[in-house]
């Protein structure tokens, strides 16, 4: 518990700190807005496959930069993975195909040839793995700031059209029939999701990303009453495991983004433990009376 | 000279083959639909009832042929007609992962669309459709026939003058699909409200619409249902059906009947169709 204590005060002392943790509160905000639609849009494959495509970007990135740049490491990543995010978005709008054929392609070959461009071009710039698993400790002042900017759009784009967002949740083809472009909505969908994964990288790795966008939407979808309530717990489960995790992670000296992921999965695991008992409690009280 | 009045559908040869098929799903169906008129689509499975539906929903884009809704000629270039019609899917179809109760879920619905005075048109519309009870519940906890009816109160929301719905009966009990109906009639007769209704519940569909359209692909029979025949119905469905409760005419008086690949063909003899045994 001293442990502890002494790390939250290191995050009044140390300026990294400060940044690693405002950084992983906007991008867990961000993560908890998007969380609950993804889950419910059935997309969740998708931010998978995003995400796992990420690779390619930093593999070409890598070639082509130093490690040291890391904004334009950034800004080619992002276009190369919005550039096949965009592939993937046409290919699974009113397909005939299932879909998730396409996304079970399209994610493990642009992993595949993200790898195989990095240990033919880019094997002494970095280990490819650091970008797996992430490093909260590297975010720095501009991260922040892109963090914070995401923030915004996320909430420009998800709250201003928020009943359109729903309608189109609860019955894609009825939306349209109301004048509503889901076409439009698919793409925009896709492009924030790729911005927040491609923002997220250092947070959480490419792999590590999907349970920052999954495990608070899934909480919040299976205790909310509501659609405010929906997105509040989302939000509120996100942050505050988010803020849990990297004090853990920073008083062991654990690697942030596999600590964030695991405190947030302890904590599902347990609400979910918990209503069991309080249900079959309240269900033994009404059998008693 | 009295002035006849415009349909509020007419579709004139429509044809539909999916992208990158030489599979024809519809061809040359014609038909028309007036004010306070109900159509009800039959035919068996993969025929394209459901493909007609959303040609007609601007969910899909005919290959061929022209739809008029109003008058007014739809095309790739002009803005289709939202505001006219409403679309009802099945029940099974609607995504309810979100926790939304009944009142919330139709203020979404019109909030996206940008109504006015929405709170005393929804609670309008939840009586309507006999649902007022429920406004509360969540839409996860509705039965198959609630959440139809729920549907139907959408589609409603924006007044439509045409309302299209795919298998309302579908999972729903005699006395469900007597509910169901009832209430679109009320709608019906109310607002003049024209109806496509597609179902494979055959005598229903028959009891409760005006006209049929009976559909299997490149055949298709539409009338009045008085015109309607055993015979006719067989010749769709490509099979004999044994205890059904149609009204059989001797004769067919001006009836349309469309068989493409066998215009030459008498229209009481349809030698075209293999009958199962």
């Amino acid at each position: 518990m001293t442990t502890l204590f002494s790390s939250l005060s290191d995050f009044i002392h140390y300026e990294f700190l400060i940044y690693a943790l405002l950084g992983s509160l906007l991008l867990s905000i961000t993560c908890g807005i998007i969380s609950p639609l993804l889950i419910a849009r059935k997309n969740a494959f998708i931010g998978s496959a995003i995400s796992h495509s990420t690779l390619l970007g930093l593999s070409i990135a890598l070639s082509l930069f130093q490690a040291q740049q890391n904004l334009y490491i950034f800004l080619f990543t992002l276009t190369i993975t919005l550039l096949c995010t965009l592939f993937l978005a046409r290919s699974t709008f009113k397909e005939h195909l299932p879909t998730d054929s396409m996304i079970g392609i399209f994610y493990t070959s642009t992993m595949a040839l993200g790898i195989l461009i990095h240990s033919l071009f880019a094997k002494n710039k970095g280990d490819l793995l650091n970008f797996l698993f992430g490093n909260i400790l590297l975010l720095n002042p501009e991260d922040m700031l892109l963090s914070l900017a995401l923030l915004v759009l996320t909430i420009f784009i998800i709250f201003i059209p928020f009943y359109k967002w729903l309608y189109l949740t609860f019955d894609e083809e009825g939306a349209i029939t109301s004048g509503i472009n889901a076409k439009l909505y698919h793409y925009f969908f896709f492009i924030l999701l790729t911005l927040i994964i491609v923002t997220s990288i250092k947070l959480a790795g490419t792999i590590l990303i999907e349970t920052f966008l999954l495990i608070p939407g899934f909480f919040s979808l299976k205790f909310a009453k509501n659609i405010k309530q929906t997105f509040i717990y989302s939000i509120l489960f996100s942050s505050i495991f988010a803020f849990i995790g990297l004090i853990i992670a920073n008083a062991y000296g654990l690697p942030s983004g596999a600590t964030l992921a695991v405190v947030q999965f302890s904590a599902l695991l347990l609400s979910i433990l918990l209503k069991i008992v309080y249900d079959l409690t309240l269900r033994g009280n009404h059998e008693i009376s | 000279m009295t002035k006849l009045k415009a349909p509020i559908l007419r579709s004139n040869n429509i044809c539909y083959s999916y992208d990158n098929s030489n599979e024809i799903i519809l061809k040359d169906i014609s038909f028309q639909l007036f004010a306070g008129e109900s159509l009800g689509i039959l035919g068996p499975n993969g025929g394209g009832k459901s493909t007609l539906m959303k040609l007609i929903a601007g969910l899909l884009t005919p290959t061929a042929g022209e739809l008029y809704y109003e008058h007014k000629l739809f095309t790739k270039d002009s803005k289709f007609p939202y505001s006219l019609l409403a679309y009802v899917p099945q029940s099974s179809e609607l995504n309810t992962i979100l926790p939304v109760n009944v009142f919330e879920f139709l203020k979404i619905a019109a909030k996206s669309q940008i109504l006015k005075n929405i709170e005393s048109r929804i609670n309008e519309l939840l009586i309507l459709v006999n649902m007022s009870h429920k406004k509360s519940s969540l839409l996860n906890q509705l039965s198959g026939g609630e959440k139809q009816r729920v549907l139907i109160a959408r589609a409603l929301l924006h007044s439509p003058k045409l309302i299209l719905l795919d298998e309302p009966m579908k999972g729903l009990d005699s006395s469900g699909q007597d509910q169901l109906q009832a209430i679109l009639k009320d709608i019906q007769s109310a607002h003049q409200t024209a109806i496509v209704m597609v179902d494979h519940n055959i005598t229903q569909l028959i009891k409760s619409c005006d006209k049929i359209l009976c559909l299997n692909k490149t055949s298709h029979w539409h009338n009045n249902k008085e015109l309607l025949t055993k015979n006719i119905l067989e010749d769709i469905y490509h099979c004999e059906f044994e205890h059904l409760l149609i009204h059989e005419k001797e004769s067919i008086p001006n009836h349309t009947f469309c068989n493409h690949d066998h215009k030459e063909n008498n229209q009481h003899k349809h030698t075209f169709i293999m009958r199962k045994k």
